[in-house]
């Protein structure tokens, strides 16, 4: 490869590419992808034989762990976590797992606590509650 | 983890496509040439959602095809080394499990899953805890961490642990329903 340095998720280490572009949560590739199914299915009788192989077993996936499934609800997650200086890699792996407590928080993203950041264990107990509420009331 | 991200390429076109639907032309050859493919660098490309921008074209020399280099915006699946996501076991033997994230496969050897879980073989082979109350087993969704990737010219191979805090069975497919 071309001589980059080791990659390490934990560590925010994706490559600056990775680093920049957009993430996304699978909620949110869920609605992508949904769409553009829907798009094919008026075009064609049968749409599953139009897609890729790996579109078919992302779009399973991705609606198999969909932790929020209306739109709103989607929406509201990405707005909530912005809130809190993430990177959008932390803010997905978040956003997709949904951790319980701020000790599985900092398990899944180690980075939030790594970076000298000012990311207190109370700002990110108040990020997961506003989480979980968007959960309880979607 | 998924992304949305611009990639180029350059792509050629019979001069029979030439006329007023040559952007349509390129567009659905693009989608054919590039959705389900995958690289080492970026991932699996899922789906093309959109097209940025089509450049000027270049005839070729001696042939007449024209190349045109065109942005494009599309959803890829790139795996981390260090990565946490959620997976589906597809299947279990003695030498560990492989389980299923979109279109990656990740496998996770019998060294890299608890000590305290134990392989059952019978017609539903499966890692079970000694007291019964975990069991890993096809179709169970499962945590894990990604420790290392394999990439070839046309597949991403990943190895999984879920020997950490907080990783292992996510829902077990016999107590679920």
């Amino acid at each position: 490869m071309s001589g980059e340095e080791e990659e390490n998720a934990a560590e925010l280490k994706i490559g600056d590419e990775f680093l920049k572009a957009k993430c996304l949560m699978n909620c949110e590739v869920a609605l992508i992808l949904e769409r553009k199914y829907e798009q094919l299915q008026q075009m064609s009788e049968d749409p599953m034989n139009q897609v890729s192989q790996v579109f078919e077993k992302s779009l399973q996936y991705v609606k198999r762990f969909s932790r929020y499934k209306n739109p709103d609800a989607v929406r509201q997650v990405r707005e909530i976590l912005s809130r809190y200086q993430l990177a959008e890699f932390e803010l997905c792996v978040l956003g997709n797992l949904c951790p319980e407590t701020v000790e599985e928080a900092i398990a899944m993203v180690p980075s939030i606590k790594t970076r000298g950041r000012a990311h207190e264990d109370e700002a990110i107990e108040k990020m997961l509650n506003d989480l979980s509420l968007i959960k309880k009331f979607e | 983890m998924f992304f949305h991200i611009v990639l180029e390429r350059n792509m050629q076109l019979h001069p029979r496509h030439f006329g007023r639907d040559l952007r349509e032309k390129l567009v659905s050859k693009l989608m054919k040439d590039v959705e389900g493919t995958c690289s080492g660098r970026h991932g699996f490309v899922v789906a093309i959602t959109g097209i940025e921008n089509v450049g000027k074209g270049l005839i070729r020399d001696g042939t007449g095809f024209v190349t045109f280099p065109v942005k494009y915006q599309c959803v890829v699946f790139r795996p981390f080394k260090g990565e946490i996501l959620e997976a589906v076991v597809t299947m279990v033997n003695k030498m560990g499990f492989f389980a299923e994230a979109g279109p990656v496969q990740i496998f996770v050897s019998n060294h890299l899953i608890p000590d305290d879980m134990e392989f059952q073989s019978g017609d539903m082979p499966n890692y079970t805890t000694s007291d019964g109350s975990v069991k890993i087993q096809k179709d169970s969704e499962v945590r894990l961490k990604i420790i290392g990737t394999r990439v070839d010219a046309t597949e991403i191979f990943c190895i999984g642990t879920i020997k950490d805090d907080f990783l292992g069975v996510i829902s077990d497919p016999a107590t679920a329903s």
